[in-house]
């Protein structure tokens, strides 16, 4: 009852405070009222009644803030009074509380930004229930006992170890699969796993079930299980999904379940894993046989186990030894010299191997924007600082009046955590722009980029630590002035003449760093322009290409030749198109292979890259369409079929390298194989040899050799045609007559040649924006850390400047002696970081090591990009003066005088 | 007003406590009553009265109602509470043993 009561008068002093005031006002009125009735009862005269009434009443005003104190709300009058006062405070000085929020906003939001990033890769565990049994096994590499992955025969025989563990499971590496959905063709991740993958994990579907090991066995109907985030993204969560029928890489899938939620891949780096297929429909996909035989390089499966109660890690390890050892011995020419390692799962993030450069990534990248919010916070105490000088007149006021240290302590405080506040929450949106901007960025995997509660967190106890820090620092330096000579206006300039300064310092280093970031931008564009530059031999204007995919639409493999090439005829025939043709994969796709040269000894000792070769599979008149020239010998045509000896046109890098020979001539007539293909009639002969093309940087010299599908029985995948006219009609035409031949053929990509070339910049661009963006940060943090330092010295200065502009000293000169300082400042940094520009090219070029066939490219220093820089970081220094410099030389001498 | 004893610490709360028991009364009247029965020694300060009973009101001893005072005038008339009835009780008793101490230690000496 107290309690309800004690509530209710609470609740109501603070929610009608106005009328809990008027009330007040009412009743102490009310009482001098009264008074005054009764001693002029007693017969004193009305006037002197009411003014000994009054008289012996007291402090109204006391009286009043006794009783709001009495009532316990006297803090939160006081909170919510020093909060209004700092808010109307900050709209005042708008242009301090701009560039203070605009600091914070860029620090917070920045950090929030990358750490999401980082987030989404390092810290999120994945999810598994009691996972402190849980180990991950890793056959050892046989080079030098390196970890490596497990071949499917390997976790095979793992998973007979029942005698110390209670489950093995394995998963391939996620594989990017197209499906069928509403009749448009879409990229997806699928992993295939084992049928007990979620009784090892001990976690259950969130819908449906796990498919049975009768359906991980060889030719069974092939099921799905949809990830769960692909179910509620992609499927929209509809629980009528369980038992539809899609196509997964053209092939009929059945979905039998969802998976847990929060489970995104067996190794969680931010990749989303859409479908889960048995490990046994592999070939039904596709896979060679090879992919599930006991090969060194098919060991792509991650094995994890459950140890068996009682069971330590080291004893798991122990068994494995042992193991390891018995394999050793039984598959000396798949297995020998490799062991088998035991690691406890939550030791290991991704691979053991490369979890502790994924974390050295991580730290610099925390460490680099870290840094960023330190001067940004940095920045925020040198504008309060600023603010706290400009105001030392009115904190002594204050004091002389009568406020205590804490009062004016709690009201900075106040205003600084208010900015703070502002200023995080500019933080989170420019956070949640900047995820939803990287997360647009067209990249060929799906990152989970969410901003969870971590990351919130994380900005919630930066953004409150950076207000205290901040905050209490000029705070309590403000309340410190010495009253008398701070009203007088004698203020001490020990610091004023000194150069090398924190603040200076920081300021410098501002520049500097943003100016470096910015020279590595000009890097990249450079990049940029070098990979379109370095493009040459084969045609680009006029041409287009259009992949598809004939499982889809139910093709046996011979009628899908026969539409394919009916779509290259009436393409063909299509006005303004000159060539067209069909290309297994598009023409610059190409899926490298060891290759034995005929004649010449074993691989041993001779570089791996001068023995690779990429293979281009091509229809009759493709060196036409591309306008590739053939430089010797004969063109790859009718003549070569099935029947006839194997024969390949050759690239005049491949005829030099791989071939020994100086003049690509003498290549023509020679034979070479793939190194997996054995027998008499696995030999290839060059009957010609093609100029080089070059695509891009990475690969300027490409080893290419190009084979005929008519050699080969494989089904060509897509057509490439040229035009006289535009190419992106040629798109339009070729899409046109693909649906006229089979409406259900679906399109996997199509797009003229530039696009696709311009697409397969995407990586470096992406690196270029994200580094111009932090550029660009940097930018209006130096900025805004230039306008606090001058607006400081112009605070101090201001007597000076006013004896100067008495004594008869120009304006220009004032304004020149507070810009010299800015100058400086921006000279020193721009010079550092146009060093450190330098210093990073000088250093990638002494690292780049000459590798046959492999082109690094080589950056120079471009004297017009630092050039560019360098005004650029001069105009946003002035500009940063520009407000204080004007200010100062517009004070009055008189004024400037009189005030200080 | 020599002859006008102030208060002891804390027994302001318990005298408005015990007037307010008999009837709801307005700020002026209580203090006019503690003044009256106590034969003009006791005075109440308005800078101690208000506050006081704001503080009461405060930890629910006692509740505040607008009405018509003795002169017709709006006035706000506290009552006791259920609990604040309670606590007279043990003000009471608390009052009680101070003095009875008080006056054992002076008579002693």
């Amino acid at each position: 009852m107290r309690l309800w009561h004690i509530v209710r008068t609470r609740t109501a002093s603070l929610l009608f405070r106005r009328r809990r005031e008027a009330e007040l006002r009412e009743e102490l009125q009310q009482h001098i009222d009264r008074e005054t009735e009764r001693l002029r009862a007693a017969g004193i005269a009305p006037e002197a009644a009411r003014q000994h009434a009054v008289h012996t009443f007291g402090g109204v005003e006391q009286i009043k803030e006794a009783c709001r104190d009495a009532r316990g709300t006297g803090a939160i009058d006081a909170v919510s009074r020093d909060t209004r006062f700092a808010a109307r405070r900050l709209a005042r000085d708008w242009r301090f509380t701009v560039a203070a929020v605009l600091t914070l906003g860029l620090g917070i939001g920045a950090n929030t930004a990358i750490f999401s990033l980082v987030n989404a890769a390092l810290f999120r565990p994945p999810i598994s229930a009691d996972p402190d049994r849980l180990v991950d096994l890793y056959q050892n590499g046989s080079n030098a006992g390196g970890i490596d992955g497990n071949s499917y025969p390997g976790y095979l025989d793992m998973a007979a170890s029942t005698d110390v563990f209670a489950g093995v499971t394995a998963a391939l590496v996620p594989l990017g699969v197209s499906y069928l959905d509403d009749g448009a063709l879409r990229s997806a991740l699928a992993e295939h796993a084992a049928a007990n993958y979620l009784s090892v994990l001990g976690l259950e579907p969130a819908l449906g079930r796990w498919f049975s090991a009768a359906e991980d066995t060889p030719g069974a109907a092939v099921v799905a299980v949809l990830g769960h985030e692909a179910w509620t993204t992609k499927f929209h969560a509809d629980p009528l999904v369980i038992g539809r029928t899609i196509r997964v890489q053209g092939v009929p899938v059945t979905i039998v379940g969802v998976g847990p939620a929060g489970h995104r891949a067996t190794v969680d780096i931010g990749l989303v894993t859409d479908f889960w297929l048995p490990i046994q429909s592999l070939p039904a996909f596709g896979a060679p046989p090879r992919a599930l035989t006991r090969r060194p390089d098919e060991a792509g499966f991650t094995v994890k186990a459950r140890l068996r109660d009682g069971v330590t890690v080291a004893q798991a390890q122990a068994a494995m030894r042992i193991l390891g050892t018995r394999l050793a011995a039984e598959y000396p020419n798949e297995d020998a010299g490799k062991g088998i390692s035991v690691f406890a799962s939550r030791d290991v993030r991704i691979h053991p191997q490369m979890d502790g450069m994924v974390r050295v990534i991580a730290a610099i990248l925390l460490v680099v924007v870290g840094l960023v919010l330190a001067i940004a916070c940095t920045n925020l105490a040198t504008l309060l600082l600023v603010r706290g000088t400009a105001r030392a007149r009115e904190v002594s006021v204050r004091l002389a009046l009568g406020a205590t240290r804490s009062q004016l302590v709690r009201f900075l405080l106040t205003e600084s955590l208010l900015l703070a506040a502002t200023g995080s929450v500019a933080g989170c949106l420019l956070a949640w722009w900047a995820t939803r901007w990287l997360a647009a960025v067209d990249l060929p995997i799906v990152v989970d980029l969410s901003l969870d509660y971590r990351v919130l967190g994380f900005a919630a106890v930066i953004s409150v630590v950076t207000g205290v820090a901040f905050g209490l620092a000029p705070a309590l330096a403000a309340t410190r002035v010495d009253l008398a000579p701070t009203l007088r206006g004698a203020e001490t300039r020990s610091s004023e003449s000194r150069w090398l300064t924190l603040k200076n310092a920081l300021v410098v280093f501002q520049v500097a760093v943003s100016v470096a970031l910015l020279g590595g931008t000009s890097l990249f564009l450079q990049l940029l322009s070098a990979s379109r530059a370095v493009r040459a031999g084969f045609a680009i204007d006029g041409v287009a290409m259009l992949e598809t995919d004939t499982r889809y639409a139910g093709y046996s493999d011979s009628d899908a030749g026969q539409a394919l090439e009916e779509i290259r005829r009436r393409i063909a025939a299509s006005p303004g198109v000159q060539h067209a043709v069909l290309t297994r994969g598009l023409p610059l796709q190409r899926e490298g292979f060891p290759v034995v040269v005929e004649g010449t000894t074993a691989p041993a000792g001779v570089t791996a890259s001068a023995r690779r070769a990429s293979a281009t599979w091509i229809g009759p008149g493709y060196f036409d369409a591309l306008r590739i020239p053939i430089l010797h010998g004969r063109a790859l045509d009718g003549r070569d079929r099935a029947a006839t000896p194997r024969v390949a046109v050759v690239s005049e890098s491949m005829a030099r390298d791989c071939f020994g020979t100086a003049d690509p001539r003498q290549a023509v007539g020679r034979r070479f194989r793939l190194e997996r293909e054995t027998g008499a009639d696995a030999w290839i002969e060059v009957v010609g040899v093609a100029r080089d093309i070059r695509a891009d940087l990475i690969d300027p010299q490409p080893q290419v050799f190009y084979r005929s599908f008519a050699q080969w029985g494989a089904m060509p995948t897509a057509l490439v045609a040229r035009t006289s006219l535009d190419g992106a009609g040629l798109v339009r035409i070729m899409q046109r007559e693909l649906r006229a031949v089979n409406a259900g053929l679906p399109v996997v990509s199509a797009g003229t040649m530039a696009q696709s070339l311009e697409a397969s910049l995407a990586a470096p661009k992406a690196v270029a924006t994200f580094l111009a963006g932090l550029g660009a940060v940097g930018q209006c943090l130096a900025g805004v850390g230039l306008y606090a330092v001058i607006a400081f010295a112009v605070a101090r200065r201001a007597r000076e400047i006013g004896i100067r502009m008495a004594l008869g000293a120009q304006r220009g000169q004032a304004v020149w002696a507070v810009a010299r300082d800015v100058a400086v400042l921006v000279g020193v940094g721009t010079g550092a970081g146009l060093a450190l520009t330098l210093l990073a090219i000088l250093a990638l070029r002494s690292v780049v090591v000459a590798t046959p066939g492999i082109y690094v490219y080589r950056p120079t220093a471009d004297p017009l990009a630092l050039l560019t820089i360098a005004a650029f970081m001069a105009m946003v220094g002035l500009a940063a003066a520009y407000l204080p410099a004007r200010r100062a030389a517009m004070v009055d001498p008189l004024v400037a005088l009189r005030r200080d | 007003m020599s002859d006008q004893t102030d208060l002891i610490q804390g027994t302001l709360d318990l005298l408005i406590l015990r007037t307010i028991a008999l009837e709801p009364m307005h700020g002026w009247a209580i203090a006019q009553r503690i003044q009256q029965i106590s034969d003009e020694l006791l005075r109440v300060q308005q800078g101690s009265l208000y506050p006081a009973l704001h503080r009461l009101e405060h930890q629910g001893w006692i509740t505040a109602e607008w009405g018509v005072s003795e002169t017709n005038r709006r006035a706000r008339f506290y009552s006791l509470t259920k609990a604040g009835r309670k606590q007279v009780a043990t003000e009471l008793s608390k009052w009680e043993r101070l003095s009875a101490g008080v006056n054992l230690v002076l008579a002693r000496t």
